[in-house]
């Protein structure tokens, strides 16, 4: 397998690998981790070099493998010459940077953090410029974001480095999700994530209607990156990091992410007024602000980093002029800014390592102390200030050429050249200022340390850079022109324009311009003292950190507010909104439905009886909530509403249901009156008149809702899934009671569920409750004391009575229970009332003393009963809990069915008595517990008394 | 009248489940002293056994069983075997936090089994009293589980609350099912959607039922606006507990979403996707907005996760079989990060001292670097920055919602993805560059959590690296 088809993905991921590496080779010795990140680069460079020709040759090389599948992502590399060209730079500049690096760290710093870091980042900046898929772009973009962070941060102990990293991540990082949703309309609407799909459709991405919101997050990307305005603060604040970081990020890498990203994307969405006016519009101002601010910071890499932004500002401007030419413009400025920036970068770091300082107002002279630097500086300076022989002069007077050309499109655009020219005045200024404050100007003053030379290989990438600058500026058709042709058709993805790299053209406008900038920034320089002046006066406070800041505690206090509103902690207003959000759902549902709420059905006419249950009904409910507070008179409302509903399934012939319905809602109060017993008797008001008011609406809201809901069902045909339980259920079962039918037959093994579920509960509640003692008060809600008669004789005498009717109707309810209404489950809750009656008036002494039968047993004979059956049916041959009946004739009774059911029921019957017995008697012995105090402090002659 | 004996064998790892709880809910009584930690073993070894069962059973054959109530296929065995995968770490977290804390108690660990049961059989739902059932038998543990801390006021009230609002968001729920049933006349789900698709349904009781069961659906998954319970539960209920419905209960909520929404009811897609959306807006916005607010870490992520959630529905309004995919993909991740996220508090508390404050993190990296690095990974992940597993679910998401068409929602989705990077920014802020109130080094509490900690966060990151996999889970067991 040829290199070929592999050596791309290598190069991008080899740093990734000597990240690792260098970390490590740090616990050898400090220098180790140095080397091995240079041998690394070079590594990587020599993985490049074997497809550095097809560029050249015009082809586009890609490799790509599958990735994720599921999504149909490939993981994709291509090289094309704009991939090269910026591959070179962050290869080529990354190692000088490396070698610089290794003298400038001090003996405090962490080698191997810092070329860990530096490699990380390295390995992301060749991701981007080499990704095919535009997904995995995005991915190592934003790797940039997070190893910047790192590397802005590397001194951690300084607080400036710390606010200035989280900046540039927040800002950077946010810009890269932006980012990331551009890119996924674009791969979308272009149906592919490869970049050879997305720049050959430039037309259709160009007609699509999504074009503008695909641009707009695309340059939110771009903009955040490059530090283009409004987003270019955070630049100034990430000069907190190590000099070689900013020479390395703010030169040549970082910062030309954004602007790699205008190139790659150039052919596919430039060339339309939103284009022009997006990203023309900010590199203007950028440009123009940038260029101003440099002149008036005092601290030499804060006038490096706003004239960073400056020019990247003009690079933006240009791509922003949307023709090949000005593209051609932008990436030879990008090359020559790249080399003079990152020498700049490295001369300011060469200076503040040997002088200790950076303040532009101490430093003075240093041309006696180290005139190597400063001249490898002031070359580098008129560079970029724009110098004839010089590269900067090439490509601004190209830029000038189009600034000049973009004017006679518009009536306005004349100011565009105007415009432009006062910015390169002011770039002529601050590079003057960087010479001449630095370098000139009588002896320095007060300085940490005194001024040297430093040690040679702190020179050497310096000298190699600057040597650059003066080659491509006097013979650049022997040096830049091949890799800017080959780079500009990659841009542009075919055969570039005719352009000229000649130093001269002749006497032209654009000529003019550059001279004018020059002389007019030698002025501005020598007024710019009182230019400082009133800078201070106007602008000084004008920073854009500000508008962020207040932007993040406008967000954190309106984030406050919103929260205030929401998350109050409050049951209620929880409620509310799930219930007012469902009637507003609802009612939403209502109005956009086009068919009719209400069904064709005949609504039946209202009896008198019906009318008075639902009157009664309302009235209950409403006495419930109004008498709420009184926790005991409210239970019997509740209990009144049980009732009626009893009632009603009388009414719709269910009286197996009511009879159900009328037990279970007996057993429930018993039981809320003996939790309630435990507790405060009456609700603490606590509730505006407001919040009733609310409350009032939203339930009469959701009751109109449901009404409306309920009607919309009623009133439409419904078969029901009865009818067949109504056919089978004598053949099938032998029983015309279809619900006991139901209970014991046919869903058989669900009852027996059932019962073993209850008698789990009825085990589990004694069990929790056995030996507890609960505090419960012995006076009522207006201080009197509970009576201290539990067991009125009275009540005794009639409920002793009682006890055997009561077991006699639930052996009638049991027996008739397979035809007519009845049932093992009710008869068991009526036999359990009767115990419990008996409980509750003779006292548990008294009647566990007599019922000695232990519940325990019960249940548990209940259960095997239960599961014998089932057995049973099994053992002579037929599945689980298959019955079968009989008729038998009795005397007197007549003739009467004996299904095999019948012993099924038997052990409903007994479960049912066992566990609600065995629970409720367990929660009385509670409240005998907790009286155990109170009737010690009776008087004691209250008790003869009694 | 003769039974017929259902098929048990597609329901064979859920009886095995309930057989082991039931027993290691017996034993645990007599265990106790003792042999202390046997229940927590015992649970354990249970969850391997199960999982081990449904790994070596798994077939992509779709098994019907119990009149059509039960079902199991490969959606459900994978989502099962990730609820077994989530809640080994969150019991072996909880274990270590409950030791610390001085309230080990058998009882979470069987609860927590019932729970694990309760999302089984939602997950393999196919009726609407099966899934009725199985979301009971979850809610009723968890209820439970947050009132644990019988002493602690907080987590009293959290329960309570939890309780009320999810009976009254349950009752929402049955009242729509109830709907759907009336009009449709079934309770099976493959039923209830061939009677829709055949148009024979009344489309006004239709719409209803589905605004009420959408409503019950938001509240089990903590949508705005049916979100209430979230933040006061995450911050009430001992951590443990938190770590414990934060995660698989969110993948038994996406499941019964897409059994009821996109198994039961593709044909009234036009009628829930509205709902969705609505709530898909609230949630991301709302979500992130409060969460920027927060100093509290658990109400912190309380609120992301509702952010979360929102995205996650997106892939439900894409109403395409890859954006059911890709919010499957979205919640398997979250589940993940949820686990390590809390973990990562559990790891850091003492007895007496929860680690629940922002302010708690601070100058973690002095006082333990290599917790704050994973802390990192979690951050950068819950942000959805790559190289890590975050990324990816926040990119299939989004690209499979552009893909139907809502490239608005996408652009929703991207600007709260973009603030809400400030609140996770804050957090390693937080960490690495304020001083902390002590410099004295911070080991975690037990070496096991140091070490499950670590694992589920590297494995963000390991993940991120290779995403193909877990997406292939995701993809396949729902496309198959």
């Amino acid at each position: 397998m040829s290199l070929l088809a592999f050596n791309l993905p290598i190069v991008a991921l080899l740093p990734f690998a000597g990240a690792a590496l260098a970390a490590w080779a740090s616990k050898i010795n400090r220098v180790a981790s140095a080397w091995t990140a240079a041998a690394i680069t070079i590594l990587a460079l020599a993985f490049l070099a074997p497809s550095m020709h097809l560029p050249f040759q015009g082809e586009t090389l890609v490799q790509s493998w599958a990735w994720m599948p599921a999504i149909g992502l490939d993981f994709a590399f291509r090289l094309d010459g704009l991939a090269l060209l910026f591959a070179l730079l962050i290869l080529v500049i990354g190692l000088l940077i490396i070698i610089y690096a290794r003298y400038y760290l001090s003996n405090k710093d962490s080698m191997g953090r810092f070329y860990a870091y530096m490699m990380m980042f390295m390995g992301s900046m060749l991701g981007i410029v080499l990704s095919e898929n535009l997904i995995q772009l995005v991915v190592f973009w934003e790797l940039t974001s997070l190893s910047s962070f790192l590397l802005i941060s590397y001194w951690q102990h300084r607080k400036d480095a710390r606010h200035g990293a989280r900046m540039a991540l927040a800002i950077t990082g946010a810009g890269g999700l932006a980012l990331l949703g551009g890119v996924l309309i674009l791969g979308n609407i272009v149906g592919s994530y490869n970049l050879t799909d997305v720049l050959a459709a430039g037309d259709m991405i160009r007609a699509h209607e999504l074009y503008v919101p695909i641009l707009v997050l695309i340059l939110l990307g771009v903009f955040t990156k490059s530090a283009q305005f409004p987003f270019h603060f955070w630049l100034p604040h990430a000069m907190a990091a190590p000099t070689p970081v900013s020479a390395y990020l703010h030169s040549a890498t970082m910062v030309k992410a954004g602007i790699f990203l205008l190139a790659r994307f150039f052919p596919a969405l430039s060339g339309t007024p939103e284009w022009m006016w997006l990203v023309g519009g900010a590199g203007l101002i950028t440009f123009m602000i940038g260029a101003y601010t440099a002149l008036f910071k005092h601290d030499l890499k804060g006038l490096l980093a706003y004239s960073t932004i400056s020019h990247l500002g003009l690079i933006t401007l240009l791509f922003g002029f949307g023709t090949q030419l000005a593209a051609v413009a932008a990436l030879f400025h990008i090359i020559n800014h790249a080399t003079f920036k990152a020498s700049l970068f490295m001369v300011a770091g060469i200076i503040d390592h040997e002088t200790g300082s950076r303040d532009m107002r101490k430093l003075s002279g240093l041309m006696k102390y180290m005139p190597h630097t400063a001249i490898l500086a002031m070359v580098a300076a008129a560079a970029m200030a724009g110098v004839p022989l010089l590269n900067g002069f090439l490509s601004k007077e190209m830029f000038f050429e189009q600034a000049v050309f973009a004017a006679e499109t518009n009536a306005w655009a004349w100011l565009l050249p105007v415009l432009v020219t006062i910015a390169a005045i002011f770039s002529v200024a601050y590079s003057l200022r960087f010479i001449h404050d630095v370098f000139f100007g009588g002896e320095p003053k007060d300085l940490p340390k005194t001024p040297h030379e430093p040690p040679r290989f702190m020179k050497i990438p310096v000298d190699l850079l600057v040597v650059i600058c003066l080659a491509v500026g006097i013979i650049p058709m022997f040096t830049v022109a091949p890799i800017l042709a080959v780079a500009a058709a990659g841009t542009l993805q075919g055969v570039p324009p005719e352009y000229s790299l000649s130093i001269w053209h002749g006497f032209n406008l654009p000529l003019m311009m550059s001279i004018l900038a020059l002389i007019l920034g030698v002025g501005v320089y020598f007024i710019r003292h009182k230019l400082f002046a009133i800078h201070a006066k106007l602008f000084e406070r004008l920073d854009a950190r500000v508008v962020y800041h207040a932007i993040l505690n406008n967000t954190l206090a309106f984030a406050l507010k919103i929260t205030r509103g929401f998350d109050k902690g409050s049951l209620q207003n929880a409620a509310v909104w799930i219930i007012g959000a469902s009637v507003i759902a609802g009612a939403i549902g209502f109005m956009s439905s086009s068919a009719s709420l209400f069904g064709s059905r005949e609504m039946l006419p209202v009896d008198p009886v019906t009318l008075v249950a639902a009157v009664a009904l309302m009235i209950a409910t409403v006495m419930t909530v109004v008498w709420h507070a009184q926790r005991l008179v409210s239970l019997i409302t509740l209990g009144v509403i049980g009732l009626v509903i009893a009632l009603g399934f009388v009414k719709f012939s269910a009286p197996d249901l009511a009879l159900t319905q009328l037990s279970v809602e007996i057993v429930t109060i018993v039981l809320l009156l003996l939790a309630l017993y435990f507790l405060p008797q009456k609700t603490p008001k606590e509730i505006g008149r407001f919040r009733i008011g609310r409350d009032a609406v939203i339930a009469l809201l959701s009751g109109i809702g449901a009404t409306l809901l309920t009607l919309a069902v009623l009133t439409r045909d419904f078969a029901p899934i009865s009818e067949y339980f109504l056919e089978n259920s004598v053949p099938g079962g032998g029983g015309t009671n279809v619900v006991n039918v139901i209970l014991v037959d046919f869903r058989g093994i669900d009852t027996l569920g059932e019962i073993v579920v209850l008698a789990l509960a009825g085990l589990g509640i004694y069990a929790m409750l056995q030996g507890m003692k609960l505090p419960a008060p012995n006076k009522d809600i207006y201080g009197r004391f509970w009576d201290t008669d539990n067991h009125p004789v009275i009540m005794q005498t009639l409920t002793r009575l009682l006890l055997p009717l009561m077991l006699l109707v639930a052996v009638f309810i049991f027996l008739r229970g397979h035809n007519l209404p009845g049932g093992g489950f009710i008869a068991g809750l009526i036999a359990a009332v009767a115990i419990i009656v008996q409980y509750l008036s003779n006292g548990i002494a008294w009647t566990g003393e007599r019922l000695k039968t232990d519940m325990h047993w019960v249940i548990g004979f209940g259960l095997l009963i239960g599961t014998g059956t089932g057995i049973v049916s099994m053992m002579i041959g037929f599945p689980f809990l298959t019955s079968s009946f009989t008729y038998i004739t009795w005397p007197v009774v007549g003739k009467f069915e004996v299904a095999s059911a019948i012993a099924f029921d038997i052990g409903v019957f007994l479960v049912v008595v066992g566990a609600t017995v065995l629970s409720l008697v367990q929660l009385g012995r509670l409240s005998n517990a907790s009286h155990a105090p109170h009737q010690n402090s009776i008087p004691a002659k209250k008790q003869e008394a009694k | 009248m003769n039974f017929v004996i259902p098929d048990f064998t597609p329901a064979v790892p859920e009886m095995v489940l309930l057989a082991l709880a039931s027993f290691i809910l017996i034993a645990d009584t007599f265990w106790s002293e003792r042999y202390k930690y046997a229940t927590y073993y015992a649970t354990q070894a249970s969850l391997v056994i199960v999982g081990l069962l449904i790994l070596f059973s798994f077939t992509s054959e779709t098994a019907v069983t119990f009149n059509e109530s039960f079902v199991r296929d490969a959606f459900a065995d994978v989502l099962k075997l990730f609820i077994i995968l989530v809640s080994i770490g969150v019991f072996l977290f909880s274990k270590e936090y409950l030791q610390n804390h001085d309230f080990y108690k058998g009882e979470f660990f069987t609860l927590g089994l019932f729970a694990i049961l309760g999302m089984f059989v939602m997950v393999s739902a196919y009726n609407f009293i099966t899934l009725f059932v199985g979301l009971e038998i979850m809610s009723l543990a968890m209820y439970a589980m947050i009132a644990m801390q019988r002493d602690s006021a907080k987590a009293t009230e959290a329960a309570m609350k939890y309780f009320v609002l999810g009976a009254l968001a349950t009752g929402l729920l049955l009242y729509g099912l109830s709907m759907i049933y009336g009009a449709t006349g079934t309770l099976t789900i493959p039923e209830v959607k061939a009677v829709i698709e055949a148009g024979k349904a009344n489309s006004t009781v239709l719409a209803f039922g589905v605004v009420f069961i959408v409503i019950g659906l938001g509240f089990k998954l903590g949508a705005v606006p049916f979100h209430m319970w979230v933040p006061d539960v995450y911050d009430g209920a001992p951590t443990a507990v938190t770590l414990f419905i934060a995660a698989a209960p969110k993948i038994a909520a996406f499941a019964i979403v897409y059994r009821l929404l996109v198994d039961g009811m593709p044909g009234l897609v036009v009628d829930w996707q509205q709902l969705l959306i609505i709530m898909a807006i609230l949630s991301m916005v709302i979500g992130t907005v409060i969460a920027l607010a927060q100093t509290n870490f658990k109400r912190l992520l309380a609120y992301s996760g509702i952010a979360h959630i929102g995205f996650l529905l997106l892939g439900f309004i894409a109403a395409t079989p890859e954006g059911y995919s890709a919010a499957m993909f979205y919640v398997l991740v979250y589940a993940i990060t949820s686990v390590a996220a809390f973990g990562m508090i559990l790891a850091l508390g003492r007895k007496g001292m929860e680690f629940d404050q922002i302010k708690d993190f601070a100058g973690l990296n002095k006082r333990n670097p290599w917790l704050a690095a994973m802390m990192l990974i979690i951050m950068f992940s819950m942000a959805g920055v790559p190289p890590f597993i975050g990324f990816y679910a926040k990119l299939v998401v989004l690209e499979e919602v552009i893909a139907a068409g809502f490239t608005w929602l996408a652009i929703i989705g991207v600007v709260t993805a973009i603030a809400g990077a400030f609140y996770y920014l804050r957090v390693i802020k937080v960490m690495y560059f304020d001083a902390p109130e002590q410099d004295t080094p911070l080991p975690a509490s037990t070496r096991e959590l140091s070490v499950g900690v670590s694992v589920y966060s590297l494995s963000l990151l390991v993940l991120g690296i290779m995403p193909a996999w877990l997406m292939a889970v995701a993809y396949n067991s729902l496309l198959m």
